[in-house]
């Protein structure tokens, strides 16, 4: 059982990670087309063919294709993700460097929604067909319609530019920072408030639902009325009966909703200039940087893997009949 | 259950931890006081300047990135023998200079007491090491240079000889106005300077030197240099971050200038309403064409290059995509904004009749063709598509990614594409090798081409840069559509002395990030 689940990964990794190397090469174009350019700077960079070839060399690039791909997985097996043709540095050392940031961006938000989303959804569940349960519902399914991009432009527009409460962007201050400690985290903290803020509000209403719909089938369960005719308190029920048994399904709600999770998050990094994988993605599509495109989908493969593996694991820890079965 | 949990917030205060955060569990936050207010004007207050950015390399000569902004940044930190003001050349590294009878013999007398950001004093030899380097390692943007140079000789301590194959007609803006002196003592022992990153790659005789370079948040802030050999900055601490919205970066002065070009122009126009901003337009030197496959039918025939041009209203274009924030072009590419454009050119007429009289003289009929294009133009594309069916030519635009484009066009495989490149204001550059225009196959083309890469004399290459923009006018290789207009828009409390610098910097660079805008002069 456990033997089965192991050889499926390696093979799924094996797959995806010789498609990271083939996808890439099938594109028209190569890492060295640099014609065009921003009409504001730009300096066009004429190469001859020879020059071309010279480069091509020097990257690697000219060997046959076949050499290339068990390079590839050789460098692979030592750790060496390679070096990056567009951002000249280390592939390893470039997505490090923005990874940690998208972390904490996607870390903070998903705490925030999954709690925000836990409380509200029990809170309608709870009052429903009340004001309040009607009011959220409308909130905040209002909300999840929106897209993450245009939210966090509205956010921006009303918090830092008409209130000037916020910065516009940027994960530090724009100058330069020398601060360290506790001041460089209040000054993380309060460039990552609005880009969280919009991540929240827009991945909310998935966990709110699931949580409202959840929680009023466990309030029709035997039980809660056992525990109400037991004379507990409304709060006891609500906490210790009612929640834990409805939270069964938001854990895999949360894995399955990575995938929007991270495609939001990369909007709203491009809305708000955060520093995150966001960018980096696209620039290494658009630029043809082989090496950096491997890197990029191993990380995002990680990623997937990870969370379905941690849900397999987690879920079955929730709930005993998945592990009996 | 509540191991769960734990779990959870365990690994979100790692992530926090690796960012060097404390353990942020809530997504609200007490903000910080407003960042360190900064009071230009007379106080010897340090000045801090504050501009628009984003990641273009380390700004070492090897790991910058290739285009002009990757330029831009390593000129803050090294020199070049000569440079450009808002007139023309100037002296620099070099206070003068003079050339042998044929052009191929350059003798320059460096500046007496430059010294490196460590302390070492500028000498030939590092002059002549800098020429030897370069054409063993390739940098960008002087791939070419060991086929342009012979050998470089140091004649004393503060002369050098630099001996050209062929003499080179913009050698001064393209060789010694662009190549980064780099110094001998540090770049001597590094034999893949492409890997070489550290502190002392970026050691240059500069007026800044670099203090910090984020790859990942987009920032380079510089300090000055205060033994900079033409006087320290006015600027004490120069800043680049990346912002998403330039217009409303400046708004809120986040930014303390900001750069626009074409279809941006309602976002210049909304600035220059603000009282304490003001605008200067720069000259155009990129140019957005429509590319023909001229390899194949039916685009081998001139004469239905022709009609299109005659079938494409570009004036439209100008007017309906760009809101005039461009100018239409000339058919010969050169930009307008320099000393090498011809205006005597004929000009382009819209002419739709004409056109289908020329399609119906060389029987080109009931055409059916498709227009590549960038996502960024495809209002254009639509014009054009439009125009065409006009004249009974069926066109469907395909949108695709750069790298999609560029490789179709080296391969041939495409009826139309809309493409632009920058470099218009030097006829040099001009003659790059992947441009669809020069690669198309013309002999008096390039006969003109390569003579006027060799003609010194500033009013026979006059004549025939003009002669070789009539020919690309006759035979249309591309139809260039405009020139996107430029802008800087800048609060003058910060910083008032902007100015666009004569036929762009270096080989080119249409920027107002010229270094000199920057010092007391």
């Amino acid at each position: 059982m456990i033997d089965m689940r192991v050889a499926q990964y390696l093979l799924t990794m094996f797959i995806v990670l010789s498609l990271n190397f083939f996808l890439p090469r099938m594109m028209p174009g190569d890492p060295l087309s640099y014609l065009t350019g921003d009409p504001t700077a730009d300096m066009p960079v004429a190469i001859s063919e020879e020059v071309r070839e010279k480069l091509l060399a020097y990257y690697g690039l000219d060997e046959p294709l076949a050499r290339q791909y068990t390079d590839y997985l050789i460098n692979l097996a030592h750790g060496n993700l390679g070096w990056s043709i567009y951002y000249k540095a280390p592939v390893s050392s470039v997505l490090l460097g923005r990874l940690r940031w998208t972390l904490l961006l996607m870390g903070t938000a998903t705490l925030g929604y999954v709690a925000l989303g836990i409380l509200l959804g029990a809170l309608s569940a709870w009052r429903r067909g009340t004001r309040t349960d009607i009011g959220l519902l409308v909130s905040v399914f209002s909300l999840g319609s929106w897209p993450p991009f245009f939210l966090a432009m509205l956010l921006i527009i009303l918090f830092s530019v008409k209130l000037g409460a916020f910065p516009i962007g940027g994960a530090k201050s724009p100058t330069g920072s020398n601060a360290a400690g506790l001041k460089l985290a209040a000054e993380v903290a309060y460039h990552l408030f609005l880009p969280s803020l919009a991540l929240v509000l827009t991945h909310l209403s998935g966990v709110y639902f699931l949580m409202r719909n959840s929680m009023l089938g466990v309030l029709g369960e035997d039980y809660i009325r056992t525990a109400r005719a037991k004379g507990l308190r409304k709060r006891d029920i609500l906490l210790r009966h009612a929640l834990p048994n409805a939270l069964l399904p938001i854990v895999t709600m949360i894995a399955m909703h990575l995938g929007f999770l991270i495609m939001g998050t990369m909007f709203v990094e491009v809305v708000f200039a955060y520093p995150g994988t966001g960018t980096l993605i696209y620039q290494a599509c658009t630029t043809r940087d082989y090496p950096l495109l491997q890197g990029t989908f191993l990380l995002i493969m990680a990623f997937v893997m990870m969370f379905n593996l941690a849900a397999d694991l987690l879920y079955s820890r929730l709930d005993p009949r998945v592990r009996r079965a | 259950m509540r191991k769960t949990v734990s779990v959870l917030i365990l690994a979100l205060v790692l992530a926090n931890l690796l960012v060097g955060c404390k353990p942020a569990l809530t997504p609200t936050a007490t903000p910080v006081s407003a960042a360190p207010m900064l009071i230009p004007g007379p106080t010897s207050a340090p000045r801090t300047l504050t501009l628009p950015g984003d990641d273009w390399g380390y700004p070492s000569p090897f790991t910058r990135y290739p285009r002009g902004p990757g330029y831009i940044q390593m000129s803050f930190l090294f020199d070049t023998l000569a440079w450009k003001d808002e007139r023309g050349m100037i002296p620099w590294l070099a206070d003068s200079w003079e050339v042998s009878e044929d052009g191929t013999r350059w003798t320059f007398y460096l500046q007496e007491g430059v010294r490196w950001h460590d302390g070492e004093p500028l000498t030939a030899e590092d002059v002549t090491f800098t020429f030897g380097y370069l054409k063993e390692h390739l940098a960008p943007g002087f791939e070419a240079l060991s086929e342009q140079i012979e050998r470089v000789e140091a004649q004393d301590e503060h002369t050098i000889v630099l001996y050209l194959k062929e003499p080179i007609a913009g050698f001064l803006s393209d060789v010694a106005g662009s190549v980064p002196i780099i110094p001998r003592h540090i770049w001597e022992g590094v034999e893949d300077p492409k890997r070489f990153t550290g502190k002392e790659a970026v050691i240059g005789t500069g007026p800044f030197k670099l203090v910090e370079y984020s790859k990942e948040e987009c920032r380079y802030i510089y300090e000055a240099n205060g033994e900079f050999f033409k006087g320290k900055p006015v600027i004490d601490r120069l800043v680049f971050t990346k912002v998403q919205d330039e217009a409303l970066a400046l708004k809120t002065r986040t930014v303390d200038a900001a750069f626009f070009w074409g279809k941006e122009i309602e976002a210049v126009r909304e600035l220059e309403a603000e009282p304490n901003l003001e605008v200067i337009e720069g000259p155009s030197f990129w140019v957005l064409q429509l590319i023909f496959n001229y390899e194949r039918p039916p685009f081998d025939k001139v004469e239905v290059r022709r009609a299109i041009a005659h079938a494409v209203d570009r004036s439209r274009i100008v007017e309906q995509v760009t809101h005039d924030g461009a100018i239409v072009a000339n058919l010969g590419i050169i930009s307008p904004g320099t000393d090498w454009y011809n205006p005597q050119l004929s000009p382009c007429d819209y002419d739709p009749s004409g056109a289908e009289e020329i399609l119906d003289e060389v029987g080109v009929r009931g055409l059916s063709l498709t227009l590549l294009t960038t996502g960024e133009f495809v209002r254009e594309a639509e014009l054009i598509k439009a125009d065409l069916g006009q004249v009974g030519i069926e066109v469907e635009v395909k949108s695709a990614d750069w790298g999609t484009i560029d490789g179709l066009l080296r391969e041939g495989d495409f009826d139309l594409a809309i493409s632009g490149h920058g470099g218009i204001a030097d006829p040099g550059m001009l003659d790059t090798p992947t441009w669809p225009a020069m690669v198309y196959e013309d002999e008096e083309l390039d006969r003109l081409f390569e003579e006027q890469g060799k003609t010194l004399d500033e009013e026979r290459r006059r004549a025939l840069v003009w002669r070789l923009q009539e020919i690309i006018a006759e035979k249309l290789p591309v139809l260039t559509l405009y020139h996107p207009k430029i802008w800087c828009v800048y609060d003058p409390a910060k910083l008032d002395t902007w100015f666009y610098t004569k036929g762009g910097i270096a080989t080119g660079i249409p920027t107002e990030q010229n270094k000199l805008v920057f010092l007391k002069r």
